[in-house]
């Protein structure tokens, strides 16, 4: 890698104001919302496509490792250069460049911000779905390298299921086209390959997504509930009556009481916990629901179920749950969020677990997280100046994993695995099956020029576990 | 093309992989499973994923090319297989590997039919919503491979909506896996979006975990008839713009209506089909904004054979008309609109009779041609057509004379980068072991 070397040819493609080296400004680039860190050995700011291939041209002949950003607000380190590498920050492209209503597509640069796009089409009566915490700033670039999520993909799916093109300038600088406006095309789905491969495939720089229609009611209730127990039941309750509530989500007391403090949401601040419940569609059928929703909450021992008699307090109660995790600013120096998810009807049962984690390594863990669809958010508190506990928190965060990944579930929901679950893929995963998707991300990053050290664990780490593989196709990955 | 006249020469090692009762030798019984008009040398039924790994694994060492095989619903679909050495059935991976009602998800064998699913789950009140062309014969893992799913996708979404988790063997013989049992995750490369729709050319699918959802406890079907296509799919565009959020939508030529159930009854009219899930007060709701347009409305047991017609049309079809092509079209929303008048004008140009129906409201359509008059022309016609497709439409023939699938590939068009395909092809499968010759490449 001869990063230094090539300043002058990114110079050259770039402007001369659009290449960053100097180390207080790569300062900025280091970090994510996560806790990792690593400097960056430079940060280019494209403007258009071709200026995106000719980068990736240069940094692919001279072995320099690529890792594009939006705005930086992963938490799993997925746009962090690792290795002193060259980061393309999308920040300067960041137009709209169609509103096509009659096909009820938009195609965007990867640096428009994902709330900006849902705005920029508001009075059309539409809206892109996928709303993660961090809608406000992340980007829709970030939210396909990542697969993002959000409250609302419970009923709407996630970001995959909202993207049906994308433009992509390979490690090799080719730029080319997966899908396009139609809702699937015939051969094989590199669109829905691409969205979530963590930046490892390649660099999109133009994303065909879905708009849809906005709901013609919305009805947001707040069930409040004694305990974290009843709260988890309800859960599964309310799907086991035939009702899939726009987002479900869920917030213990600990939590709520924080976020009370920071923002005046409006949370009982004596609950055990709550559920925050949307629903959505045809005013008939959100009526029903609603007073359905209702019976199964006091049914499950709810105190009381509360609904936003205005589009104000609707506003605020989203605030509240979207600021949580800016409430915990104030409360700790530091916070550790993990992802993982369960089956809906283990959430009690992972709730209780992470209890008793937080007792046995000494640690407040708080509860805030998409129950609806069982990705939780457990939000692990410490000082990362004390190493010691640090090391607790990454273990008690481990453990929690283990848990989901025992009862059937994941390591990550929404969040992508980038660098530090990676070595946990192993739990999820055989080293077969890590190995076929090695395969994959080789046909197009053979060199790992793009994102290195991300996602799926390194083949040397795997031959150091396997030993000499007898499998042939494995040898040759290097397994 | 293949025949089995004389024994085939690695019929002992495949008998050791799947057992002696679990390799078909018997040229009768190979011939019944001949794909358009290629008859397998050999065919295999593995019990488990290690025996279907083992049967590749051994494919790839001796360069045998592997069909992999459902319940022959689609079989029909892709180019003709240059040979088929070992066909390999996938009836026997049929475990349920998780099922808990309560968190509205199940993950099943391939070889499991879409019926005994459907019928699993809907005895606990949920709907797996891949409804595909005969559920009785088609298997989860041909589902899967080909994406042929029906009207339920305007209301449920594609399979790349509701599949949670893929397993199965490449070409080269590795086990595989994406995904998992939990509705949201995002661990490693989403393998369910590249295999699903793959026509079974980049691994062997041996089993799936699905979403499902809860069954409407009501339905209602509103027909509503037209004059023209164009004004059918202008009320789709108000169906599309209004609050309601039918789970089916659905376009019917006139020609298409007629073979239908009690299809003298749409007249010579196109006609939208709505299905609605609700309870009175939604249903009546749905009567109100549809308006005057509504022709008809069919609830109970005729509701339920129409919707089954509709599922089964890429097969009524040609059962009706066996010389007819049957192309399988995805568009963007608003290239619907000109379709149906340029497979009129190829029709009459080149003696044809044609029908077009389609889940419009998410840009389905398939469109048959069959001959008319003497001079029918069906190659004429389909090039011409196809010709005028737009650029981010997606076209595929389902069936078509088998002269005329010789001659012409089934895969008409695709937006997306050839090559790319080409490395994810040679990246699971580089021997190119899997449905030789059939698909893109």
């Amino acid at each position: 890698m001869n990063l230094p070397g090539v300043l002058d040819d990114l110079r050259k493609i770039v402007g001369r104001d659009a290449v960053l080296d100097r180390p207080e400004d790569l300062m900025l680039y280091e970090y994510d919302a996560g806790i990792r860190k690593s400097t960056p050995g430079a940060v280019v700011f494209p403007t258009n496509t071709q200026q995106v291939s000719d980068i990736m041209r240069l940094a692919s002949a001279n072995h320099i490792p690529v890792v594009g950003r939006g705005a930086g607000t992963g938490l799993s380190g997925g746009s962090i250069s690792q290795a002193g590498g060259l980061v393309i920050a999308f920040s300067r492209m960041n137009r709209i460049l169609e509103v096509d209503v009659e096909n009820a597509r938009a195609v965007v640069q990867p640096g428009v911000v994902n709330l900006q796009l849902s705005e920029h089409v508001s009075h059309l009566g539409l809206y892109f779905a996928p709303d993660p915490s961090s809608q406000k700033a992340c980007t829709i670039g970030g939210n396909v390298a990542e697969n993002s999520g959000g409250p609302h993909t419970l009923l709407h799916g996630v970001t995959v299921n909202h993207v049906t093109g994308v433009e992509v300038v390979l490690p090799s600088g080719e730029i080319v086209q997966f899908g396009g406006k139609a809702a699937e095309s015939y051969g094989y789905d590199l669109t829905g390959f691409f969205v979530g491969s963590e930046g490892t495939v390649g660099i999109t720089t133009a994303i065909t997504v879905k708009l849809l229609p906005k709901a013609e009611q919305v009805a947001t209730l707040l069930g409040v509930f004694e305990s974290v127990d009843d709260a988890a039941r309800t859960v599964s309750a309310i799907t086991a009556v035939g009702i899939t509530p726009a987002a479900l989500e869920m917030l213990d007391g600990w939590t709520l009481r924080t976020i009370e403090a920071f923002c005046h949401a409006g949370f009982p601040l004596d609950a055990g916990a709550v559920l925050l419940i949307e629903l959505e569609g045809l005013r008939e059928a959100v009526e029903e629901q609603a007073v359905a929703v209702n019976e199964v909450c006091m049914r499950q021992k709810a105190r009381e179920v509360r609904r936003a008699k205005t589009e104000d307090e609707r506003a605020l109660l989203w605030k509240g749950r979207k600021m949580a995790f800016a409430a915990l600013g104030r409360v700790s120096p530091s916070y550790y969020t993990q992802d993982g998810v369960v089956p809906r009807s283990q959430i009690p049962g992972v709730l209780q677990h992470i209890g008793d984690v937080g007792k046995k390594y000494d640690l407040i863990i708080g509860n805030v997280f998409h129950a609806g669809d069982g990705n939780l958010h457990p939000l692990i508190l410490f000082d990362m100046r004390n190493a010691e506990q640090y090391e607790r928190v990454l273990a008690a965060s481990r453990d929690i994993l283990q848990y989901c990944i025992d009862v059937g579930g994941s390591i990550t929901g929404e969040h992508g695995v980038g660098m530090e679950k990676r070595d946990m893929m192993r739990q999820l995963f055989t080293d077969e099956e890590l190995g076929v998707m090695i395969s994959l991300r080789n046909a197009f990053n053979g060199d790992e020029v793009l994102n290195p050290e991300k996602m799926l664990p390194m083949p040397r780490m795997c031959r150091e576990i396997m030993g000499a593989s007898q499998n042939a196709v494995l040898a040759r990955e290097g397994m | 093309m293949s025949t089995a006249a004389t024994p085939v020469r690695f019929a002992r090692e495949l008998r050791e992989i799947c057992g002696v009762g679990h390799v078909i030798e018997d040229p009768a019984t190979l011939e019944q499973a001949r794909i358009l008009g290629v008859t397998p040398a050999i065919a295999v039924e593995p019990a488990s994923v290690e025996e279907v790994a083992a049967v590749l694994l051994f494919a790839n060492e001796n360069g045998l090319s592997v069909v992999p095989a459902g319940g022959f619903t689609q079989q029909q679909t892709g180019n003709t297989p240059n040979t088929i050495d070992v066909l390999l059935y996938t009836k026997r991976l049929t475990d349920v590997e998780h099922y808990d009602p309560g968190d509205l998800t199940i993950g099943i064998g391939a070889g499991c039919t879409v019926a005994q699913l459907l019928s699993k789950v809907a005895a606990d009140g949920l709907l797996f919503a891949g409804d595909a062309p005969i559920p009785e014969r088609a298997t989860v893992g041909g589902l899967l491979a080909t994406g042929m799913t029906g009207p339920l996708r305007h209301g449920y979404g594609g399979l790349r909506d509701y599949c949670i988790g893929i397993k199965f063997v490449t070409g080269d013989g590795r086990k595989g896996k994406g995904g998992g049992r939990v509705v949201k995750n995002v661990a490693g490369f989403d393998l369910m979006k590249l295999l699903i729709g793959s026509q079974g050319t980049l691994a062997i699918i041996t089993g799936a975990s699905f979403k499902l959802f809860p069954a409407p406890r009501q339905t209602r079907t509103f027909v509503a008839g037209f004059a023209t296509a164009a004004e059918a799919i202008q009320y789709r565009d108000a169906v599309l713009r209004s609050p309601l959020s039918p789970m089916c939508l659905e376009l019917v030529s006139p020609q298409a209506g007629a073979l239908l159930p009690g299809g003298g009854r749409s007249g010579k009219v196109w006609s939208l089909y709505l299905r609605a899930a609700g309870s009175d007060a939604v249903l009546a709701r749905y009567r109100s904004e549809l308006g005057t347009a509504i022709a008809l409305e069919i609830d109970g047991h005729n509701e339920y054979g129409v919707w089954r017609a509709i599922e089964d049309f890429s097969n009524i079809l040609p059962e009706r008309y066996p010389s007819s092509v049957l192309i399988s079209l995805s568009l963007p929303l608003a290239n619907v609109l000109p379709v149906p008048n340029e497979l009129e004008s190829v029709a009459v140009s080149n003696q044809l009779a044609y029908a077009a129906i389609g889940t419009v409201g998410v840009g389905r359509l398939l469109a048959g041609l069959w001959p008319a008059g003497e001079q029918a022309n069906l190659g004429a016609a389909v090039s011409a057509f196809c010709k005028q497709l737009p650029r981010d439409a997606s076209a595929s023939i389902l069936h078509c004379p088998e002269e005329m699938r010789r001659q012409s590939s089934a895969w008409a068009k695709t937006p997306t980068h050839s090559d790319s395909m080409k490395a994810v092809k040679h990246a699971l499968d580089a021997k190119d072991i899997l449905n030789r010759g059939r698909f893109l490449f």
